[in-house]
């Protein structure tokens, strides 16, 4: 191989571009940790209990919880039964954000989930397998004094998940059940300044709609969104990059284009993964600031699955290329008993996401855990794609294993070699056994960072957030390293 | 069925002879150390609610019967929460209530201004349970009420609010809600306390190291009962993303927090250096989540005017229970009465979510058992 710099590289020049890089790493740290905010924040919504009056019904089909014209107001359902209001007159009504503050399109997305508190009464309990049944509709305006416009409205059925820890006595009458929060919508842009969500439980006894549910006793949602600091943090740190990486990704093509030989496999998946990574890199979200695209969610999912995919497709291709058993490789085909589980994983949770966000697209209400078969589908979905990330794993580690017994093969026959060959057969187990321990280095802090991501029940200090922003930012900060490592390493 | 008895009015066939003498007790032993009032009364006295009050600011205040200096002040600047404080001060009161419904002393209250009576100038137990879980009433309903969008300086609006909250809406986001209920709540409650200024080392200034020891443990328990919820979204539902936020429990599971806390409550004595100290030095120190009281509670058996105690005369017993609710230990060996009443129930019932109840009206003649 022809043109390998780090063979030849003295340490001290090495040493330089690995700190050159680790400081860049460490920049990058530092601002996720100082600069940044918590990537997203979680606001808890108490829906208020409106009443829907027959006599009010022209007037605006819309209750609002609060200010000027706020809506004819509940305490709590013993003030409905007193007053004679039935469930079908009561609307719960809630105003995202609170009051006196507005949303911005760089909150990029809302994700809203369901919280029902249901009280626990002697006769009238919660039955095996009770589906709740909402009408549901979703409204904006953009300023205080307009009129709402609808953007959304929906009949949703939600299974409900409750236990009761305690026993089931007259004695514990009035506690609380335990429900699971339900997911509820998520809008892939915020646009708009206000929205407005009114949920209705109709009742109907002969079609035993949202009969056997318990007795509700609040609605409470959870709104989350990226929080605007973090995203332009995240946006600058993304144009910054993007160019850069560009410029690398040039140079080194021209480099590959000036040698006479054709380029070979590997050069042509690192350039690939260049282009994967620029891809993901290019930070066609400010748009998202002044367009209302909601698919902008769905587009970063793909880009993210192809950068993966991609990236996983390297590091087989990086093993296969080293395995030094003379057999001719340099072919993309050979590859596709490793390749093949890749594709098909991320074919697998493509569909997923389209089934999911796809459809959000349309009915931001839509979830398909809500319904049994399409959870069924879900989980089928991500098993399958969990068996190839097996499969893979599998492949990756006898390959691995691999290239390590050759490398141990060749060290004893190293002596006996004539000096240019000898040279070669070194260069190579330098090279592999130096970017194999970066790679290394780079999962541990990746499997690091997902545990400090996944460890998070415990309670969110301060510390947490900075790894998550840490994590968030820089998901693809270890595999940029990664890669520029690479192009140095094929010089 | 309701068997709680109701609230009884002090004056009756109590001679005037005796409770004047009880005033100059009062006077002499206890030196008023407690006022009458309370702003516990705002629990039991409906508040408008403020939409009606937004031009006139000093009535609410002024009307309102039981704050003290710093709160009046607390009120005048927030007046929006003064029907959650009530809302909170109800929850507290109603949580105690069910909390000691099967103990002689029933948390019962007496009248509109000093609400539980004289118990309360024992730095009992009982009183030490009373102000903490008053307090947790009060974060709860002030976080409730921030979570409805009710209160104007809640969360992140730009208008006066408490220092030092979270960063700005746009860059941080901010919706800790039940931060700002405890802090307001330790502003309003404690603020009573604070502003009284005794001598270290005296009985009173212990008394006010009680209250806000115990004032703090209410509020804490809040804290502790809230547990951290999470939810994963991440490209296709993975939890690469995962947000996290405090939800807040049920008051009932706060109640019975606090209500374990009161078993284990250390008896304290004010020691040299003005502070709280162990009475028994074998224990281990309370924290800040302990209760913490000074006196022994009171007889709670027989009606007594000079500690408040209302006695168990005429409450209902359970006459197979050995624990506190049985006849036995209720009625202090007094004996009971026996009688026979209907009791009616609803059953057959069919039910809505709301407001909806469908039933048969079935009676059955039970046994009741009250105490002599």
């Amino acid at each position: 191989m022809a043109g390998a710099i780090i063979e030849n590289m003295s340490t001290k020049k090495l040493v330089i571009v690995g700190v050159t890089l680790l400081l860049f790493q460490a920049l990058a740290f530092m601002v996720g940790g100082l600069i940044a905010p918590g990537p997203t924040s979680a606001i808890e919504y108490l829906a208020t209990k409106c009443v829907d009056g027959i006599k009010h019904r022209q007037e605006s089909k819309w209750l609002m919880p609060w200010g000027p014209q706020q809506c004819e107001k509940l305490q709590n359902f013993e003030e409905a039964m007193a007053k004679r209001i039935e469930a079908n007159n009561i609307v719960f009504a809630v105003h995202i954000p609170m009051p006196g503050n507005e949303m911005s399109p760089w909150f990029q997305f809302i994700l809203v989930i369901l919280q029902l508190d249901i009280m626990f009464k002697m006769n009238n309990q919660i039955e095996e397998g009770a589906v709740v049944t909402i009408d549901v509709s979703l409204a904006y305006r953009d300023d205080l004094f307009s009129e709402w416009t609808e953007m959304a409205h929906s009949f949703e059925h939600r299974n409900l998940n409750c236990n009761f820890t305690a026993a089931k006595t007259i004695e514990n009458e009035g506690r609380q059940y335990d429900c699971d929060a339900l997911p509820f919508m998520e809008v892939g842009s915020v646009a708009h300044k206000y929205y407005l969500i009114n949920i209705r439980l109709p009742v109907n006894e002969r079609k035993k709609i949202n009969i056997g549910i318990g007795e509700i006793r609040d609605i409470r949602l959870v709104g989350i969104h990226q929080n605007g600091g973090f995203t332009k943090v995240w946006f600058a740190m993304k144009t910054f990059l993007t160019p850069s990486i560009l410029i690398i990704m040039i140079w080194y093509w021209r480099r590959i284009t000036l040698m006479t030989r054709p380029p070979v496999l590997l050069e042509k998946v690192i350039f690939a993964l260049g282009i994967s990574m620029t891809f993901i890199n290019i930070p066609v979200e400010w748009f998202s600031v002044g367009f209302n695209w909601t698919w902008m969610l769905l587009f970063g999912d793909i880009r993210q699955g192809i950068f993966y995919s991609m990236l996983l497709s390297f590091w087989i291709i990086f093993c296969g290329e080293h395995l030094m058993d003379q057999s001719e490789r340099n072919r993309f085909s050979v590859y596709w008993k490793q390749v093949g589980p890749i594709v098909f994983g991320s074919f697998c949770l493509f569909i997923f996401d389209m089934c999911e966000r796809g459809v959000q697209l349309t009915n931001p209400f839509y979830s398909i855990w809500a319904s049994d078969i399409g959870t069924e589908l879900a989980m089928s979905f991500i098993i399958v794609a969990g068996i190839c990330a097996c499969l893979y794993f599998l492949f990756l580690c006898f390959m691995v294993f691999q290239v390590f017994r050759n490398i141990s093969g060749k060290r004893t026959s190293l002596p006996a070699m004539s000096k240019a060959r000898r040279l070669h057969y070194e260069g190579l187990i330098f090279r592999f056994k130096f970017l194999m321990l970066v790679s290394l280095l780079i999962l541990d802090v990746l499997v690091l960072m997902i545990c400090f991501v996944c460890v998070g029940d415990g309670g969110a200090t301060s510390g947490e957030d900075i790894q998550l922003t840490t994590t968030i930012t820089h998901a693809d900060g270890p595999t940029e390293i990664y890669k520029m490592t690479g192009k140095e390493a094929q010089e | 069925m309701d068997n709680r008895p109701v609230p009884r009015s002090r004056t009756g066939a109590v001679p005037h002879l005796l409770q004047l003498a009880c005033l100059f007790l009062a006077c002499s032993s206890q030196l008023l150390m407690v006022e009458a009032n309370s702003w516990w009364s705002l629990g039991l006295t409906p508040i408008q609610r403020p939409e009606m009050y937004i031009i006139g600011a000093q009535p609410l205040c002024s009307q309102l019967s039981g704050l003290s200096q710093s709160q009046r002040k607390l009120c005048q600047l927030y007046q929006d929460h003064m029907s959650y404080i009530g809302d909170g001060a109800r929850t507290g009161i109603k949580e105690c209530q069910y909390q000691f419904r099967q103990r002689r002393w029933n948390c019962s209250t007496v009248d509109n201004t000093s609400v539980f009576g004289r118990v309360m100038h024992i730095a009992s137990r009982e009183t030490a349970f009373t102000y903490a879980i008053s307090a947790a009433g009060v974060v709860n309903a002030i976080s409730r009420a921030c979570r409805e969008g009710e209160l104007s300086t809640c969360g992140c609006s730009r208008a006066a609010r408490p220092r030092d909250l979270p960063r700005d809406w746009l860059w941080g986001g901010c919706g800790d809600n039940v931060h700002y209920g405890y802090r307001f709540a330790r502003e309003f409650v404690d603020g009573k306390e604070r502003e009284k200024n005794y001598p270290r080392g005296t009985k009173e200034h212990a008394r006010i190291l009680m209250n806000l020891h115990n004032n703090e443990a209410g509020r804490q328990a809040v804290y502790n009962q809230a547990h951290v919820a999470c939810k994963c979204h991440g490209v296709s539902g993975s939890c690469s993303l995962k947000t996290c936020w405090l939800q807040l429990a049920d008051f009932r599971r706060v109640g019975e927090f606090l209500k374990e806390k009161y078993d284990s409550a250390a008896a304290m004595q004010i020691g040299r250096k003005g502070k709280l100290e162990l009475k028994d030095k074998r224990f281990n120190n309370p924290t800040a989540e302990d209760m913490v009281y000074i006196d022994p509670s009171p007889d709670y058996c027989l009606r007594n005017e000079t500690t408040g105690s209302l006695g168990t005369h005429g409450r209902y017993c359970n006459k197979t229970s050995e624990g506190m609710d049985g006849c036995e230990l209720m009625c202090c060996g007094r004996g009971y009465d026996q009688f026979k009443t209907y009791k009616h129930e609803r059953c057959h019932c069919k039910f809505h979510w709301c407001c909806y109840v469908k039933c048969k009206r079935c009676t059955t003649l039970v046994d009741q058992f009250v105490c002599k």
